[in-house]
């Protein structure tokens, strides 16, 4: 029951009793909300992601076509990469210069589409996948023998593999089984080799999370064991000794300068990093340059999509300002009454600015529900098509900058209506209709 | 005093008006006493609602427009903005022809309408108005005006009017929109209303059935350089 008509009431009255075009106003006002803060969100989302993952690497060697493919490739799983590095070189730049680490890595099998990194152990003793913050055991502990798989906290938590699980691996990214399923084998699995998961990480943050783990023999020795397999089909079994050096191939090289303690840089890095592009056979990336490389070419691109989401936040200050305009066709008499009744000019000025701010609180509130639910999705998409994995923070800050703009934008947009009111004739709109 | 008009002439300035146009409305001088009625006749077109509009304050009486119009003692032309629209709130209620009743508002949110621009405490709003809106025969107080006979909203209108005690009510053709036999009911409502709370009444109708209902008549046109008070 209410004791007492206030200006907050006439405003609600008005825009209730045109409620389509409130909802719709209100709508158009949460959609450029939403569009400007997941844009805003997943930029310094995205960006953080793709500084997340190179860890304490310096240098990234690969044989990709070009220092930006072996990135994408070797930090955030991509493509698996074509063109392999032999074992032989591998050992000849790890000893041709002074590094902290020269981690061996090979793409190319996956699990259910989650790609499996084969490396060697001091891929968890040595590198770091963000700096200052090394690998944590959610259970078990890292592979020490042939066969033995270590899973990423997204693959882990989505494919439902724990420690202890067995499974096997597939060339390229065809789906993979876990034992115990027993629908169609897929034509290029390793069913010959049955991978046992030892441990499951906690998560980095970083496109890692949706990787396997695995030690370099074991990929060796299934692929050994594919060659062996045209020359002699009866074969059961391949081990170690069966290796020859065409199949101890890896795809990338992490490396890290050695630095003084507490040190995350060297002069000696560029002077390495010169030297190793002098060598033709292999592409050197610096992780680093080429995520800033990398953004450089995104921010043109998000400056559009912001510019866009500007835009369409002036539409919706538009939408409402017309959508006021025309109530206000409806409502000369109805604002005259009120002036007779005793409403001074300055306040039919501020009932008009008033409902178009209640417009635009309402517009932010669904925009920000609405961009919690985009950016999640965009988020989902991402990992998806490319694997980076971005968590969308809609920090205090950000969110109370775009929707305090919004607001303002509204009430502003409602000024004009505001100023026709303000100016509408009394006496004119008194008289009786017809 | 109510309503005192002295030396008052007026014509609308701009859309064609030459300096030389006749003025609409030209009183020499009008008084009507607190719980007064008049009835103000004139034919359509003779300024009887721009008369309404200059006394409550809604149109300007700017130069070359000359006059004074008091109301309950003051001129209300000499305030200014929000001053004047305070004051009408508080000493002047208005009828109108078609009601104009707000849309979207129940019968009591229309009278409580009217308090919120006076000075009486929000606290009192709805009693105040359900009390007037029941002295006045409004049982459905709840009810959009809309949803109430011809009748029943013109005593609502009647309400809102008279809501802030005001010391004068302008009546526009309050009947005109009526017939015959609704005509005489709501005149009689709104007559008695206006005598049960001491409040003076100006009502401008070329309506001949009017006329005996009044005890004082004034024709528009006979005010023109009319000198003094016409007694009742």
């Amino acid at each position: 029951m209410i004791m007492a008509i206030t200006d907050f009431s006439i405003v609600r009255r008005s825009l209730r009793s045109r409620l389509f075009s409130t909802c719709v106003t209100a709508l158009t006002v949460g959609v450029a909300v939403a569009l400007m803060l997941v844009l805003l969100s997943m930029r310094d989302a995205g960006r953080q992601a793709f500084q997340r993952g190179s860890g304490n690497m310096h240098l990234l060697v690969s044989r990709d076509s070009s220092p930006m493919v072996s990135i994408l490739n070797g930090i955030y799983y991509a493509n698996a990469p074509r063109a392999p590095i032999p074992w032989e070189k591998y050992e000849q730049l790890a000893g041709s210069f002074p590094l902290e680490f020269a981690i061996p890595t090979q793409l190319g099998d996956s699990y259910r589409g989650f790609p499996v990194l084969a490396t060697d152990g001091e891929f968890f003793s040595a590198f770091e996948p963000n700096v200052g913050e090394p690998w944590v055991f959610a259970s078990g502990r890292p592979f020490d023998t042939v066969f033995e798989v270590v899973v990423g906290s997204t693959a882990a938590r989505e494919s439902g593999l724990g420690v202890g699980s067995e499974l096997f691996l597939t060339h390229g990214i065809a789906q993979s089984r876990q034992l115990g399923q027993a629908d169609a084998m897929t034509p290029h699995e390793h069913r010959e080799f049955v991978y046992k998961v030892v441990g499951v990480l906690e998560a980095t943050g970083s496109a890692h999370d949706r990787a396997l783990f695995t030690d370099l023999t074991s990929s060796w020795i299934i692929h050994a064991h594919d060659r062996r397999k045209l020359d002699d089909p009866s074969i059961r079994t391949t081990s170690v000794d069966d290796l020859i050096d065409a199949d101890m191939l890896i795809t990338g090289i992490y490396m890290r300068v050695a630095t003084r303690p507490g040190m995350q840089v060297t002069a000696s890095l560029q002077t390495v990093f010169d030297q190793l592009r002098r060598d033709t056979s292999v592409v050197v990336a610096q992780p680093v340059q080429q995520i800033n490389a990398l953004f450089a070419i995104v921010s043109n691109i998000d400056q559009v999509f912001i510019a866009m989401a500007a835009v369409v936040m002036i539409s919706s200050a538009i939408s409402i300002m017309l959508a006021l305009y025309n109530s206000l066709e409806q409502r000369r008499r109805q604002i005259a009454v009120l002036r007779v009744l005793g409403c001074s000019r300055p306040r039919v000025f501020g009932l008009l600015v008033t409902e178009a701010t209640v417009i635009g609180i309402l517009g932010a509130g669904l925009g920000v529900l609405l961009a919690v639910a985009g950016a999640f999705g965009a988020a989902s998409a991402l990992k998806q098509a490319i694997g980076l994995v971005v968590t969308p923070a809609f920090g205090l800050e950000l969110t109370l900058a775009v929707v305090t703009g919004a607001i303002l934008l509204a009430a502003a947009a409602g000024v004009v209506p505001a100023v026709m009111a303000y100016r509408s004739s009394v006496a004119d709109h008194l008289k009786p209709l017809g | 005093m109510a309503l005192e008009i002295n030396g008052l002439r007026f014509r609308y300035s701009g859309g064609g008006a030459s300096p030389t146009s006749p003025w609409i409305i030209e009183i020499g001088s009008l008084r009507v006493a607190r719980g007064e009625q008049l009835l103000l006749t004139g034919g359509s077109g003779t300024g009887k609602s721009t008369l309404l509009h200059l006394i409550s304050g809604v149109v300007d009486l700017a130069p070359p427009n000359v006059g004074r119009i008091e109301v309950a003692g003051r001129d209300i032309q000499s305030l200014r903005g929000p001053a004047r629209d305070a004051y009408r709130a508080k000493h002047i209620g208005m009828v109108f022809q078609t009601f104009n009743l707000l849309h979207g508002f129940s019968a009591l949110e229309n009278v409580m309408a009217a308090l919120l621009f006076s000075d009486v405490p929000s606290r009192e709003h709805r009693d105040r108005a359900a009390g007037l809106l029941a002295s006045l025969g409004i049982e459905r107080i709840d009810a959009a005006p809309d949803r109430l006979s011809v009748g029943q909203q013109q005593r609502v209108a009647v309400a809102r009017a008279l809501a802030c005690s005001p010391a004068l009510v302008l009546a526009d053709e309050p009947t005109a929109s009526l017939d015959p036999e609704n005509s005489a009911a709501a005149m009689s409502l709104i007559q008695n209303a206006c005598r049960e709370r001491n409040a003076a009444l100006l009502c401008v109708s070329h309506d001949p059935a009017m006329v005996e209902r009044f005890s004082r008549r004034e024709r528009l046109d006979d005010l023109r350089g009319t000198h003094g008070m016409r007694a009742a």
